[in-house]
């Protein structure tokens, strides 16, 4: 097997990553009500791990996972999100990647952890929230009113990012997990995975 | 059929503006600060035959800045959180989502990769991004069919559905993702067949450059971006 990637792997990429894309923004919209914005990323980790599962089978060679971090990360920035889902998503899929070579590509576990690394880019979308906190903060308190406000500033402390990231990770490995099920129960059958 | 324009931006063009209009979600700026930046994907629209979504995306946009100006404050309580949300979602988010839209209605896949190649960005980069713009749509529509049937074994988007959210995932993701593998095996075929997999530089059927009309833009959008940049930076030294 080579180790270029060739166009069927491109076209691959292309399509699970609008699957993931969608799915996030779906459960994007569910961000308008204060509480459940913080629990986002945990959300989306919940769902992410279905299609994420299902991409693995047809990944072998080093690099794929590595692009659909960089394709996610380039479309979020496209669609509005800033400039910093590039970078942590790049990341993210870079090390999961790297477990995933460990693995030889067909280790179960580190494919489980591997989506725990892989979907804490998401973080990326939040983090703005927590390093421009105080702009953030007065800038929501001039436009979103003081109710809205009040509700979210115990939240956006450091301690409760870095409870995020470890409930993040657990619930990409839960929902890894609950992928690696559902691909037994449907695709298998079908003769897809 | 008297005035007929020929306008047609480039994609890297589009891009550009798509990305320096994303700066705009970072802060709320007044209207005569953002006007040119906000007035760029109506006026993109209103030219390439979308004239109605300009218009709807004009409408909104003033109702959420009224409503921001004359009744934000003086509401309270729920009706003002209710407004709140739907006011600073438009007046931020649709800029961009227009301009996105515009972008992927008005975009042909092998317009796109002519001039991705013709910036020499890598291939493997180039692929799944017009890959993504191609799929989206159709994934779209996907989902909506998804729903009809879902809705004609009487499991439609309902109470008793969402009652167990589980169920409904499953059976909304497993025949999206099952004909997604079929359409990557469809894609990847039809692109062999077009000779995607030849390593030689292409060639192109369609010619992009960047015009006149895409200077225009860009010079049109780096004054409002100044101009906003400006406004910003200010607001940050004093505060």
């Amino acid at each position: 097997m080579s180790e270029r990637l060739n166009v069927k792997d491109l076209i691959t990429v292309g399509i699970f990553s609008v699957i993931i894309i969608v799915l996030i923004f779906i459960f994007g919209m569910l961000g308008y009500i204060p509480m459940v914005m913080l629990a986002l990323p945990i959300l989306a980790a919940l769902i992410c791990g279905i299609p994420y599962m299902l991409f693995l089978t047809r990944v072998s060679k080093f690099g794929m996972v590595t692009l659909l971090g960089v394709i996610i990360g380039i479309v979020m920035f496209l669609s509005g999100h800033t400039w910093v889902p590039i970078v942590t998503f790049t990341v993210c899929a870079l090390i999961a990647d790297i477990i995933l070579k460990m693995g030889n590509y067909s280790s179960i576990k580190n494919s489980i952890i591997s989506h725990g690394v892989f979907i804490l880019g998401i973080m990326g979308n939040m983090l703005p929230f927590f390093i421009l906190r105080d702009a953030y903060m007065s800038a929501m308190r001039a436009s979103m009113g003081n109710d809205y406000v009040n509700v979210i500033a115990p939240y956006l402390q450091t301690n409760f990012l870095i409870v995020l990231i470890i409930l993040t990770f657990i619930a990409g490995l839960i929902s890894a997990y609950i992928g690696k099920i559902v691909l037994k129960k449907h695709f298998e059958r079908a003769g897809i995975a | 059929m008297g005035l007929k324009l020929n306008f047609n931006l480039d994609p890297r063009t589009k891009i550009i503006i798509l990305a320096v209009l994303s700066f705009m979600v970072f802060n709320d700026a007044s209207l005569y600060v953002s006007s040119i930046l906000v007035l760029i994907p109506c006026i993109c629209l209103f030219f390439s035959n979308h004239k109605k979504s300009a218009a709807i995306y004009v409408a909104c946009y003033i109702l959420a800045k009224l409503i921001q100006i004359y009744i934000l404050p003086n509401a309270t309580g729920f009706m003002a959180i209710v407004l709140i949300t739907f006011s600073y979602t438009v007046s931020r988010m649709l800029p961009i989502l227009m301009m996105g839209y515009y972008t992927i209605s008005t975009t042909k896949v092998s317009e796109f990769i002519a001039s991705m190649e013709n910036s020499s960005i890598p291939r493997s980069i180039v692929i799944p991004v017009s890959v993504v713009f191609r799929y989206i749509p159709s994934l779209i529509e996907e989902i909506r069919s998804l729903t009809n049937a879902m809705k004609m074994r009487g499991f439609g988007l309902n109470v008793k559905s969402l009652k167990n959210p589980l169920k409904l995932i499953e059976f909304y993701m497993v025949p999206m993702l099952i004909s997604a593998v079929k359409t990557a095996d469809e894609l990847s075929a039809a692109s062999l067949t077009r000779g995607l997999s030849n390593p030689e530089p292409r060639t192109h059927l369609i010619e992009v450059e960047l015009t006149k009309m895409d200077y225009t833009f860009l010079a049109i959008t780096c004054i409002g971006f100044g101009i906003y940049a400006y406004n910003f930076l200010r607001g940050v030294l004093i505060a």
